[in-house]
């Protein structure tokens, strides 16, 4: 048992789910669902279509190149059975996925950083020009003025102290 | 040849079927039109053709059937006596001699009536000629059926006769009932006859075709022959009779060793002296079957018959006269020897060694199949246990296939855990060069503040398109001043803003400001007691004017908003408002569901 990976949007295909296609040329295509199929069947590019992993890929969205992404890898020379060998590798399996979201999620999270530094810049332009939709631009003077008229009789009565 | 066309005879429809097919066939394939108003030599020719086509199609047929079974007289004498013995010469010469005379007699009721039909001067005369030709054809066949009938079953039968040829070389089976004849042609060719215990298992004649000396030899099994005159004789034992008085071939007289048949050797002596002379001019075999329930060393010597005796296994060695020729025209050609090496076949060690095995009868490994008959029901397939591993207590493992996702397979790689150290190094170095710090959101109050004020513009705005989206901007516009602005509605939005609205009592806007402007106006004030005012004044307003009570002021209520309900609910401006505000919701429409079957979402 294998779990496939669609040829359109690169999404897992458990056994027993999907679609195969086997071209002329013997080439098989695997999908995982009907949406994936007809969009290839239709000869969209997946590369163009932007909801696919590969359109992420090929843009830059997503993690590309990494050494955690190395160590999942389709080999066509079978191991032989071995129980340790096989024990060790579940727990590096887990080991290395762990890393490898830790690091997707890194990549991620440093493309959007640009947005956060867009935005700061936008509330503040918004708020320098449309100002005037919340606060009246003589909001306080009123009050200042009193306080300043305040102050200053203060300050004479002081003076004549 | 007739022999081996009994297969190709014509079918012979019953009676009712024949007249069926050849009146249906008239009417479909001459003309039907015909009116009174017609010359009349046109109309007789019109009835005239029908009752020739009529005539033509029964003589043909017929004709066929005639021509296409055989003649008794024409065919090998050995078919003629098996069909005597079968159907009875008489009986189907007879049918066919009827068939005949039934063609002849449509033929000329044919003749008769076209010739009747050169004096019909209507259409009605002429029809009624031809209605009664027609008639007398069909009754003519009607009589016919019984023949017919038997014709048909003739035909079935004889297209299931075994095909033997009487010319090639044949060997001939007979014997009593159930002494093995069957099970020996079975053996010996690819026949496939009913062995059964019970006599008279076969009840005709079977054919078998087996090879030796590169030629193809017949042999025909029998059914069993017992022991009388032949005036009594039934139809099964005929056809054995008839099998060996007619085919030149090499008779295997059949003797059951162990009695099991049911009949003594003595018994089976005497059947062989009767039916001796049918054996003239044939090579004779006496062959003792069954001798491995009785060996032969155990006969008692009485049985001197059983001189030349053959174990039913061993090959016949059969000659007829026909081999005899063919050998002299053939010569085997050996290539001369070069010089004298003896080059003896080679045969490999393996079958050597095997054909020891075989003859030893050594034991064998255990197979697959000796454990599964062992265990029975509890047996499984477990190809795990041939596995060729390092570690041969591994091999009943149960190998995990797939974690959360991933298949294991392509992470398998033996130095998975070098390449694992490898990778946790870096992780550290990134951690350590602080990738993973989280950044706190280090803002100050300015910018928390900036950022709320942003939201709140950017929510006003929204809702003053909103607003403004709601206007009727189909009707009039009035100017903004021709509207009255409540004072609390004022001083609510100006408060929102920001500005201080608290004791603006004596405000511009608060003061009643045209009793004010028209005092300046006039000098001297009229009082407001004029009757309009004064009227108006004591006037009840017009949801309490008829109203006794508090009570019937709530249910005059209660009744007011229910009318209104309706025309509320369904945002209609009136009666006549069909508006639709969307006519086609788009998520009513939109995906798979769209072709408008969907009323809710």
């Amino acid at each position: 048992m294998r779990i496939e990976k669609c040829y359109f949007c690169s999404a897992p295909v458990y056994p027993g789910h999907g679609m195969k296609f086997v071209r002329n040329d013997c080439k098989v295509f695997g999908f995982c669902r009907s949406k994936c199929h007809k969009n290839f069947k239709k000869k969209r590019n997946p590369r163009k279509t932007r909801w696919t992993k590969a359109f992420r890929k090929s843009v830059g969205k997503e993690l590309t190149l990494d050494y955690s992404l190395e160590f999942e890898k389709r080999r066509n020379i079978p191991v032989k059975y071995n129980r340790e060998l096989w024990s060790k590798t579940v727990e590096a399996m887990k080991k290395v996925e762990s890393i490898k979201n830790k690091r997707q999620a890194r990549f991620i999270l440093n493309r959007l950083k640009k947005g956060k530094e867009l935005e700061k810049a936008a509330d503040i332009t918004e708020v320098k020009k449309n100002i005037h939709l919340i606060r009246a631009p003589h909001a306080g003077h009123a009050k200042q003025l009193e306080d300043k008229m305040v102050q200053k009789l203060a300050e004479d009565v002081e003076m004549d102290e | 040849m007739a022999l081996y066309n009994f297969k190709k005879i014509m079918v012979v429809p019953t009676a009712k079927d024949f007249i069926d097919l050849t009146l249906s066939k008239t009417q479909r394939k001459t003309p039907t039109v015909i009116h009174k108003h017609y010359q009349i030599h046109r109309i007789r020719h019109f009835y005239m053709r029908k009752i020739k086509f009529t005539q033509q199609n029964y003589h043909d047929r017929l004709s066929q059937i005639l021509t296409d079974f055989p003649k008794l007289d024409d065919i090998h004498p050995f078919y003629a006596d098996l069909m005597n013995v079968l159907y009875d010469k008489d009986h189907y010469k007879l049918a066919l001699g009827q068939i005949n005379i039934a063609k002849n007699l449509i033929d000329n009721v044919a003749k008769d009536y076209v010739r009747l039909m050169k004096y019909g001067d209507s259409l009605y005369r002429c029809k009624q000629l031809k209605r009664a030709a027609l008639g007398r054809m069909c009754t003519i066949l009607k009589r016919q059926k019984q023949s017919l009938e038997y014709l048909e079953q003739v035909r079935q039968h004889l297209s299931r006769l075994p095909t033997i040829d009487p010319n090639t070389r044949t060997l001939l089976l007979c014997g009593y009932p159930n002494v093995g004849k069957s099970s020996f042609i079975n053996k010996v060719t690819r026949a496939d006859v009913e062995v059964q215990p019970y006599a008279f298992t076969t009840k005709s004649l079977f054919v078998g075709h087996m090879d030796y000396r590169y030629l193809r030899w017949q042999v025909v099994d029998t059914p069993g022959i017992l022991d009388h005159p032949l005036e009594e004789r039934n139809t099964i034992e005929m056809q054995a009779i008839t099998a060996l008085a007619h085919l030149r071939a090499a008779v295997l007289y059949v003797m059951d060793v162990s009695e099991q048949c049911g009949h003594t050797l003595s018994q089976q002596l005497e059947l062989f002296n009767n039916i001796r002379p049918l054996f003239a001019n044939k090579p004779l075999i006496v062959m003792a079957n069954k001798c491995d329930v009785r060996k032969i060393s155990e006969l008692s010597e009485e049985n001197q018959a059983c001189d030349r005796l053959l174990a039913h296994r061993v090959d016949t060695k059969m000659k007829t006269k026909k081999v005899h020729d063919v050998l002299n025209r053939l010569h085997l050609a050996v290539p001369t020897k070069r010089d004298q090496k003896n080059r003896s076949p080679f045969i490999p060690e393996g079958a050597l060694l095997r054909r020891k095995a075989m003859e030893t009868n050594a034991p064998k490994r255990k197979l697959e199949r000796d454990l599964e008959v062992e265990l029975g029901d509890d047996y499984t397939l477990d190809l795990q246990k041939y596995w060729d591993l390092m570690n041969p207590e591994e091999k009943q493992d149960k190998i995990p296939e797939i974690w959360e996702g991933h298949n294991i397979a392509d992470y398998i790689d033996p130095e998975i855990m070098k390449r694992l150290e490898d990778l946790e190094q870096e992780e550290e170095l990134r951690a350590k060069a602080g990738e993973y710090d989280s950044e706190e959101e280090s803002e100050d109050e300015e910018m928390k503040e900036i950022r709320q004020l942003a939201s709140q513009i950017r929510e006003k705005r929204k809702l003053k398109i909103l607003s403004s989206k709601e206007k009727d901007t189909q009707g009039s516009r009035m100017p903004r001043t021709a509207k009255k602005v409540e004072r609390a509605t004022l001083e609510k939005e100006m408060a929102d803003l920001g500005l201080d609205m608290t004791d603006k009592d004596d405000s511009h806007y608060a003061r009643r400001s045209r009793s004010l402007v028209r005092k300046r106006k006039r000098e001297v004030s009229a009082p407001p007691t004029s009757r309009t005012r004064s009227q108006s004044a004591s006037r009840p307003p017009r949801d309490q004017s008829g109203v006794r009570d508090a009570k019937m002021l709530k249910k005059v209520k209660t009744m007011m908003k229910n009318s209104q309900k309706d025309m509320n609910q369904q945002g209609r401006k009136g009666e006549s408002d069909r508006h639709v505000f969307d006519v086609k919701p788009k998520h009513l429409f939109a995906g798979k569901r769209k072709s408008g079957s969907t009323s809710r979402r």
